[in-house]
């Protein structure tokens, strides 16, 4: 009588298992990395011209199939040597456009910049300007993104250069700060989301 | 009843030397007419028996054997023996009943004189033993030394976890992330090396985790036990840590309906938690229990500032019913557990620079004022698990038990996310387990063997749906194996215990590989041939990988002098490395920290020796246990280089394995001045390294010294009061993991350094305790604790907390416990 009560449930049960366990035959599927930053471009335009120039800042590595070996070469270790170098004109004008996208899936490329543009209350984007880079500034442009409490985002600025000088900038996007201005990356707490390194030669 | 019975009843049928063959009660009247109505037979059958223990085959005396229906009483002699003259041949039906003892009712068909055994427990006390040995409740191991929670300990830790409950116990410390999230480490040892044990099976949930908590509720269990050292085999062999054993009494076979409830309030957190269980239990052997749990905190506080966003919420709800028998029992059971923890705001860095600041700014960036919601970063977490058990004793004391069990785990993890991703967990884990398990278990009076199957069916399923990378690839693991565990007291001066186990494991996993960390590790050449798909530039590699472990333990106890007792453990003991630690891949947001598994890690082995020098008789008591544990293919997770990315710099921590050393002693002991004064110490030290390069080992805590006074007034009885205080010195020895990075700070740039390895100062904390009771209330008993926690508000920081560069410890607890037993 127990082998009917116990041992068939158990049976049973064991039986559910393993038709339980065999299930497990297809493939997984490939997750997307939907939050991705992963290329950051900044599109440069002399104030009065037409012709922009786009700086293209990519995950180091970073491989797509098409030009994968390329990225190989990068040397991880020698961090001042990636530097991406952008070239302007003394005593000019540029207005800048920062376009943030994810494209892990060259086939469906994110603009996250639109994103960021709606909840532009939780980011701030921050140019941190070396002080060997004498006499050049970065403004807000006034086609910028405004939050609700009228401070800018500074996604869309415009960089005034007086001098020949040349130095470094970083550019963060700060998600969640605790302070929206700031003349340090510090001031602004939150996280960052990307930070992006670049020399500027102004010539 | 036939009419022949009905007038016998009327009528008084009794004669001498023909007895009537229908059932008769006692009847009033006399008659002479009855004879007439009396069919007779011969009823001059003998029956005769002997009552005997169940257990050890002695004879049972005085107990009262009783022909139902009839006034026949015989009671058993010295030996046991019984005779009842003068029977039909009929069908008889016995209540044989003896003090404090279960009745037997059995049915007999007498044809002829017959001679027949039976077994009865003894008396309640030992039936009570045995359904508390069947329960495990006696002795994990005849030599290696089990710690007992007591029942206060168990009430004052109710709603601070099972990890905070267990830290009482020297040699264990816990790995903490922040305040919400503990887990156990014994003797510097964590995660999987550390067993959890819920009623014979070991929990499943992701314990492979720093900051994965057991998802378990303490409150649900009755007794809970720890053993240092792979001392279990019975329930796990990979665990070289030890384990903790969590276990239920089995319920007491007679009418009654207990429980007991505790309501805890504290200020910290501003806290309540609701703890009740009840359990109802029959004569007959049924039993039915049921229990829950109800946590709520908002945000805890340091001594200078809110902790924001360290809010929990917990619901734990079990029930579990079944029939205790004395040679059988049965039991099922299910339980779900649900907790939602917030962690740290400030804890969520977005790279390596991000963190620099926090550990310089030595304050949470984000303070904001209290709040009992739980906000991202979060975990939530839900563990279900049902199991149903069977046992059955036959007369030569072997007990067979079945069990089997399903336990499901689903861990979610939220970050701080944007847009639609929000509201979606960065991870998604869901874990189904099923064992099914099966021993035989045969005692003798100094002796016990235990031999036993298993099979266990894991499968993890990890959601792709959360935008992020698979943390842990999906795979179905399935273990099938046996142990055999054998101990022999033969007197009260000697103990030894020998154990074995031995499993086959086959892990089934497919993971992605990104194209880029696959030629970076040059993978082709050693996985290249189980790529099975290429999709988005990853790799889907699907791998069957095999591992069997054989785990032994043997150990002696002997008195070396009348009151000293000397324990030695030798455990060796192969654990497959987890699929964590081969496959692990994704991002750490509290350490911006890039976790990678190494596929090629072999099983890692251990070999343990644990001495115990006790003396626990006495007003002096103690507990002096030295240990040391070797370990190969010790397996670890270090720090491997940086990866740059637009997202800033990360440093990589990359599992891999080492040769390990680590020794360390842990010290208690309690001195009785008088009746009303007790001082109670308990201490650890302990230190781990790389056997090579000698490099300490990372987490291995400092000393750690808990001592504490208890004192009563004898005038007031039901008072009483401990002073307590916790040492913990700087933690010296560390591995250097420190690096530089890059910052551009007011336009200069610098190298600053990170120090993530320096371990915090080490601090004293003050503790006080003050108890009321038991008072009668109504029929019930009530007790009333007021507890004070960190009593001076010192602010501290814990070498253990993975959050312990972003802000203090708690700050000073009050608790309020109220304790009811129903």
């Amino acid at each position: 009588m127990l082998n009917n009560i116990f041992i068939k449930p158990i049976i049973a049960l064991f039986t559910f298992i393993l038709i339980f366990a065999c299930s497990k035959d297809e493939d997984p599927e490939p997750a997307h990395e939907e939050e991705v930053i992963s290329l950051v471009t900044l599109e440069v335009t002399k104030v009065g011209s037409s012709e922009t120039i786009k700086y293209n800042f990519e995950v180091e590595g970073h491989d797509h199939d098409d030009h994968g070996e390329e990225d190989d070469d990068d040397d991880h270790d020698d961090h001042e040597g990636e530097h991406m170098e952008i070239e302007l004109e003394a005593n000019s004008s540029y207005n800048v456009s920062m376009l943030i996208y994810n494209d892990t899936d060259p086939n469906n490329i994110e603009n996250i910049t639109l994103e960021i543009i709606e909840e532009v209350d939780e980011h701030q984007v921050f140019y941190a300007i070396t002080d060997e880079l004498s006499g050049f500034s970065i403004a807000s442009a006034s086609d910028d993104t405004l939050d609700s409490n009228g401070k800018p985002l500074y996604i869309k600025t415009t960089w005034t250069t007086t001098g020949e000088t040349s130095g470094d900038v970083v550019a963060y996007l700060i998600h969640e700060p605790t302070s929206k201005t700031g003349s340090t990356r510090t001031d602004f707490g939150g996280a960052t989301d990307f930070e992006i390194e670049f020399e500027v030669h102004v010539e | 009843m036939n009419i022949l019975s009905f007038i016998a009843k009327l009528f008084n049928l009794n004669s001498e030397n023909c007895k009537c063959c229908n059932k008769q009660k006692t009847a009033a009247g006399v008659s002479i007419l009855a004879a007439s109505f009396c069919f007779c037979q011969e009823c001059d059958l003998e029956f005769e028996g002997q009552i005997l223990d169940l257990h050890d085959n002695s004879p049972i005396s005085q107990a009262a054997i009783q022909v139902i229906d009839s006034d026949q009483i015989v009671y058993s002699d010295f030996d046991g023996f019984f005779k009842l003259k003068n029977q039909c041949s009929e069908k008889i039906n016995l209540k044989i009943s003896h003090l404090n003892c279960e009745d037997i009712f059995q049915e007999l068909n007498l044809n002829k004189s017959v001679f027949k055994k039976f077994f009865l427990e003894h008396h309640i006390e030992f039936l009570n033993e045995v359904i508390v040995e069947d329960s495990n409740i006696r002795e994990l191991s005849s030599s290696a030394k089990a710690y007992l929670l007591s029942d206060l300990q168990k009430d004052i830790y109710s709603g601070r976890g099972l990890a905070k409950a267990l830290e009482q116990i020297s040699g264990v410390n816990i790995l903490t992330t922040g305040n919400g999230i503990s887990k156990p480490m014994i003797h510097g040892m964590f995660g999987s090396r550390v067993g959890i044990i819920n009623d014979g099976v070991q929990i499943e949930n992701q314990q492979w985790g720093q900051d994965h908590a057991p998802n378990i509720d303490q409150n649900a269990f009755e007794e809970i036990r720890l053993v240092k050292g792979a001392g279990v085999l019975k329930y796990s062999g990979d665990t070289p840590g030890g384990v903790v054993v969590l276990e239920n009494k089995l319920p007491l076979i007679n009418d009654s309906l207990y429980g007991k409830s505790i309501l805890n309030g504290f200020t910290n957190g501003r806290g309540l938690n609701i703890i009740s269980s009840w359990t109802k239990s029959y004569s007959n052997g049924n039993y039915f229990k049921a229990q829950g749990t109800i946590k709520r905190n908002g945000d805890f506080s340091a001594p200078n500032y809110l902790l924001s966003n360290t809010g929990t919420n917990e619901n734990n709800i079990s029930f579990s019913m079944g029939k205790n028998k004395i040679l059988s029992q049965w039991k099922t059971n299910f339980s779900f557990f649900s907790q939602e923890i917030g962690i740290l705001r400030s804890s969520h860095v977005g790279n390596t620079n991000d963190l620099v600041y926090a550990i310089e700014l030595a304050r949470p960036t984000i303070i904001e004022p209290f709040d009992n919601k739980v906000n991202p970063p979060k975990q939530v977490n839900k563990h279900h698990t049902a199991s149903i058990q069977y046992s059955t004793r036959n007369s030569s004391n072997g007990k067979l038990n079945a069990k089997y069990s399903w336990q499901r785990n689903n861990r979610k993890e939220h970050d701080v996310r944007r847009g639609d991703l929000k509201n979606k967990p960065a991870l998604d884990l869901t874990l189904n387990t099923h064992d099914l398990l099966s021993n035989y278990q045969w005692e003798k009076s100094n002796w016990s063997l235990d031999s036993g199957v298993f099979f266990q069916i894991q499968d993890n399923y990890s959601n792709p749906d959360t935008g992020t990378r698979r943390l842990i690839p999906d795979y179905l693991k399935t273990e099938l194996g046996t142990y055999f565990t054998a101990s022999f007291i033969p007197s009260n001066n000697l103990g030894l215990a020998f154990g074995l186990r031995f499993g086959h494991q086959n892990n089934h996993v497919k993971k992605y590989y990104k194209n880029k960390r696959w030629k970076e590790k040059n993978y082709q050449e050693k996985l290249g041939s189980f790529v099975i798909k290429e999709v988005l530039s990853q790799k889907l590699v699907e791998q069957r990988l095999i591992f069997n472990n054989l785990s032994l333990n043997t150990g002696v106890k002997f008195s070396i002098l009348e009151r000293l007792k000397l324990g030695l453990n030798l455990f060796h003991t192969e654990r497959a490395p987890d699929i964590a630690e081969m496959f692990s891949d994704g991002l750490h947001h509290s350490l911006a920290t890039i976790e990678y598994g190494n596929p090629f890690l072999k099983s890692e082995t251990t070999q343990k020796f644990v001495l115990n020098f006790e003396k626990d008789i006495g007003n002096f008591k103690f507990n002096f246990s030295p240990h040391y544990t070797n370990g190969q293919n010790y397996i670890i997770i270090e720090p491997s280089g940086i990866e740059y990315s637009i997202r800033g710099a990360f440093p990589v921590w990359e599992y891999r394995a080492v040769g390990s050393a680590i020794r360390g002693f842990d010290f208690d002991f309690s001195i009785d001045l008088n009746k009303n004064f007790r001082l109670r110490s308990s201490s650890s030290w302990i230190e781990g390294f790389e056997r090579k390069s000698k490099t300490p080992l990372i987490n291995i805590p400092a000393f750690t010294s808990n001592n504490n006074i208890q004192f009563s007034i004898p005038k007031f009885k039901s008072f009483s009061i401990a002073l307590s205080n916790k040492i913990t010195l700087n933690q010296n020895q560390f591995p250097n993991h420190n690096f530089e990075t890059s910052v551009v700070e007011n336009g200069t740039r610098l190298n600053k350094l990170v120090d993530i390895s320096t371990s915090p100062k080490g601090y004293h904390l003050f503790g006080a305790e003050f108890h009321w009771g038991p008072y009668a209330f109504f029929s019930d008993k009530i007790r009333l604790s007021l507890i004070f926690d960190n009593i001076l508000n010192s602010s501290y920081r814990n070498y253990l907390n993975r959050l312990r560069f972003y802000a203090d410890e708690m700050g000073r607890n009050i608790m309020l416990q109220i304790k009811i037993n129903h």
